[in-house]
């Protein structure tokens, strides 16, 4: 299990070799959430160390104090011993830690050897072309890497890419190399070249933090394990001593069902919805499930797993092009969100600020936005009394804490504005409510009433689609779950059979040995 | 390195609490009242009413003449065209929009209406024609905007110099001056009290502009687009049509404008507005509709405008030439972009982090 070619160098290093890089308290909080609560790390030359935990556990939070893009609130980061303060990438880079990302960030316009000495450049008054390429040359061949380092970077594949991000970091001389999610649009062979090329910057005394989601790699090449969950450092051990089931308990943790409503009364009616075999081209295949009136039907899955694209199919933002929706039995082809709602789908958007509300206007404009017309006198004027009696109804119903419904959207707090996303698609009056992540980004509180008013709904009869990546919270609010990872439908779990470790394993594709491939590189993110 | 770290956290402000000012407790309504009257004259447009009375009082005072009907009416009718295209020009620079080619737009329609009468085509046969032509080109920029997705800025561009030079093929270098007696009276003489026609049809659209955009479910609209695009395309709102019947009534007025022009000169050249579309943008942003869309109403836009006219006419009264005009025109324009940039880097500097 263990990486086979170094073990015992690793173990030698481990035990004697000074710590390169040490955390120590870190903690950072972001508005309402506690992003990383007194983390410590140690870090030592000449092993990989690899870094798991769900989403949210904070992992890239560590990143980005490491790669000094956001400050830590408490605790100090040593880099050989001495404390360094890493106020912006420029530093940290000083202090030898870089970072290579699951999207390099090479340029496209600049050949393979100025990509690597692009952070150089200003060293000298001018470029030195023949030593340049020469280096790079070098440092590639160093890495067992066949590149043409004065070919444009544009068209490399994001393997090649990364391979020259890696090169930059050596050119760098980095005492510490991250690694954020290298693998996760790799092809197998590709993963295979990558983890050479990671072993050898081992080899070389330098220490790799390896980030992913695969447990099997985690397995195969790292020599140590930390583990991270909800901001908290939980275990460092070596591989050696750890388990997989010992690895996912420490992930997902034990305390489930605690503020969740369980015992949930609802009665599961007719069918409204159905899908079958839906897809988009690159971006997700094979969805088949239906969706009844009072039923919750979490979507389970890593991020990058493109549950949220399947919901915006399902609204018509990126209409599929494969496959079949029936709404009531009919077939429908969903082109734009109008038609969608015009089917009874609200989708209440992750990204509160970039897609969900207007955010200098006010509740009322908001909550009004999507059926404005039910608004208008018949000259097209707004209908004031109404619109505000609207807003007003939502938020008394939602409890939003806001002296009125002309109160600004920006001015109220995350929670209070996830009501106001909430009225706003109610208002649309819905049958069929595709939630994506509902609580990211608020507090407790504000999540244990989103968590009731979900339940309530699906009590009054509507069909519930619940996008979650908080595993407890998708395990006690659904009747099912369906979990994806990269596209793919990976099955849907009854309530009966729904663990954490159910949902992890088809998640992180544990139970189907050795990484699956993904054939078409996928971008991140969703609409342009 | 604890104590650096820590000074470092005392010294950025906490974020400000959301509920402050509701918490704040109940002031008297006196203080209110004047926080109310600080803010809103610490608001653009409260600057604009401030800077607006200032350039009033120092007219009247340097010209008695000002003040007079005459003058008052004289002065719009003077630039009635550009504030006409002004109006709609504010609600597609609110949408996060740009239309450069109206100035283009008002020549083609005017040179278009001068060669039309040339061809012996009846008068209100060649209006009707020239302001569908109008709707036309404005329908072309916003075929090319909404189903092409192409930026405003490059379209417009482009038919800034289209529009133009089809003018100057249809009149090529000479100017047609056969124009009824009827149309250049309806031009240039008074047609109910002192107001010529021109000014009324201005009155007229700037009540329907404060109309839609301040009270219409169209108008809401215009502004969550300009706000953030996605969030329209999200909520459901047909983007394209909004943006679409933007562009086409932009045509439409432009060609209006170039209408009215042609009436007020009694002749028409290739060149007529050339380089309109510089006012007419320098008139919306300096009446505070921010060039990103989404802020900005058409109460500061009638205050520019006002101050636009008065300072122009103020100069003319006081012999001031037409190029130091221009001069001044631009000072205040760089004062109205810089202002608000100053404030919000003012705002980044005691606030680090926040971005736009």
């Amino acid at each position: 299990m263990n990486g086979v070619p170094a073990a015992s160098h690793t173990a030698e290093t481990v035990a004697g070799g000074a710590p390169v890089l040490e955390v120590r308290g870190l903690s950072k909080r972001f508005d309402m959430t506690q992003a990383l609560d007194d983390v410590s790390l140690t870090l030592h030359a000449g092993e990989i160390h690899a870094l798991v935990g769900e989403n949210g556990a904070g992992k890239s939070t560590l990143i980005k104090i490491l790669t000094g893009v956001v400050q830590s609130d408490a605790g100090e980061v040593r880099v050989e011993g001495a404390a360094v303060h890493l106020a912006n990438a420029q530093e940290a880079q000083a202090c030898g830690v870089a970072a290579i990302y699951q999207e390099p960030l090479v340029f496209p316009d600049l050949d393979v050897a100025e990509n690597i000495f692009i952070t150089h450049r200003e060293q000298d008054l001018l470029v030195n072309w023949p030593r340049m390429y020469a280096q790079a040359e070098d440092i590639l061949a160093s890495l067992g890497v066949r590149l043409d380092v004065r070919a444009s970077a544009r068209g490399l594949t994001l393997a090649a890419q990364q391979a020259v991000e890696i090169a930059k970091a050596i050119s760098l001389e980095v005492k510490v190399l991250i690694m954020d999610e290298p693998t996760a649009s790799l092809s197998d062979h590709e993963v295979r070249q990558l983890f050479r090329v990671a072993r050898q910057l081992r080899d070389r005394g330098v220490a790799v933090l390896f980030i992913t989601h695969r447990l099997e790699e985690v397995f195969e090449i790292a020599d140590r394990i930390t583990v991270l969950r909800d901001g908290e450092h939980i275990s460092t051990r070596p591989a050696a001593d750890v388990t997989r089931d010992l690895l996912i308990r420490d992930m997902v943790g034990r305390e489930v069902d605690q503020f969740y409503g369980v015992g949930t009364t609802r009665t599961i009616g007719r069918q409204v919805c159905r899908v079958q075999g839906l897809g988009r081209e690159g971006v997700f295949s094979g969805i088949d499930f239906d969706l009844h009136e009072g039923e919750v039907l979490g979507f389970a899955g890593l991020v990058g797993s493109r549950r949220t694209d399947v919901a915006l199919a399902l609204f018509g933002i990126q209409p599929a092009d494969r496959g079949r929706i029936e709404i009531d039995g009919r077939a429908v082809r969903i082109t734009s969100p109008r038609a969608a709602q015009q089917l009874g789908i609200a989708y209440m958007t992750e990204d509160r600020r970039k897609l969900g509300l207007a955010m200098p206007l006010s509740i009322a404009a908001n909550v009004t936005l999507p059926v404005l017309h039910r608004y208008l006198t018949r000259l097209g004027l707004i209908h004031r009394p109404r619109e505000e009696a609207a807003a007003e109804g939502f938020r008394q119903r939602l409890d939003i804490k806001a002296p009125s419904a002309l109160h600004l959207v920006e001015k109220l707090s995350g929670g209070n504005q996830q009501k106001v996303m909430f009225g706003k698609w109610l208002n649309t009056r819905p049958r069929i409510f595709l939630l994506d992540e509902p609580t990211r980004g608020i507090d407790v509180g504000a999540k244990a009433e989103v968590h009731t008013m979900v339940r309530e709904l699906a009590e009054e009869g509507m069909a519930i689609l619940c996008i979650s990546s908080d595993l407890p919270e998708v395990l006690a609010m659904s009747d099912r779950i369906l979990v994806m990872r990269e596209g793919r439908q990976m099955g849907i779990l009854e309530r009966s059979e729904a663990s954490q470790e159910a949902v992890m394993s088809l998640a992180t594709g544990e139970d189907e040995g050795g990484g699956a491939t993904t054939g078409a590189r996928i971008a991140e993110g969703t609409a342009p | 390195m604890n104590a650096r770290m820590d000074e470092r956290g005392s010294r950025s402000p906490n974020p400000p609490d959301p509920m402050e000012s509701s918490r704040a407790g109940p002031a008297p309504a006196a203080a209110r009242l004047a926080a109310a009257l600080g803010a809103r004259v610490r608001s653009w447009e409260g600057f604009l009413a401030v800077l607006l009375l200032c350039i009033i009082a120092m007219n009247a005072l340097t010209s008695p003449s000002f003040l007079t009907a005459e003058n008052q009416v004289n002065l719009f009718a003077l630039s009635i065209e550009k504030v006409i295209v002004a109006l709609i020009m504010t609600f597609v620079i609110l949408n996060a929009e740009i239309d450069l080619s109206v100035a283009s737009m008002m020549g083609l329609s005017a040179c278009a209406l001068g060669w039309l009468v040339q061809q012996g085509v009846p008068m209100p046969v060649a209006i009707l024609a020239c302001l569908f032509i109008g709707m036309l080109g404005g329908a072309f920029n916003g075929f090319w905007i909404t189903v092409v997705g192409l930026p405003s800025l490059v379209v417009t561009l482009a038919m800034l110099i289209g529009f133009r030079g089809l003018a100057r093929v249809l009149v090529e270098d000479r100017s047609i001056k056969e124009f009824p007696a009827w149309f250049e009276a309806l031009g240039q003489q008074p047609l109910v009290g002192p107001f010529p026609l021109s000014l009324i049809i201005f009155f007229a659209l700037l009540v329907l502009a404060v109309v839609v955009l301040r009270y219409s479910g169209f108008g809401r609209q215009v502004y969550v687009i300009g706000i953030n695009l996605e969030v329209a395309r999200y909520s459901g709102i047909n983007v394209a049509r909004v943006k679409m019947l933007l562009f086409t009534t932009s045509g439409f007025l432009s060609a209006l404008a170039g209408i009215l022009f042609a009436a007020r000169l009694g002749t028409v050249r290739g060149d007529m507005g050339l380089g309109f579309e510089l006012d007419i943008i320098t008139i919306v942003l300096l009446g505070g509709v921010s060039i990103f869309g989404g802020a900005g109403s058409v109460y500061g836009v009638i205050l520019s405008i006002l101050i636009v006219l008065y300072l122009r006419n103020g100069m003319s009264l006081s012999n001031i030439t037409g190029h130091l005009q221009t001069g001044v025109i631009g000072v205040l324009l760089i004062l109205s972009a810089m202002i608000p940039n100053v404030r919000s880097f003012l705002a980044h500097v005691v606030r680090p982090g926040r971005l736009r």
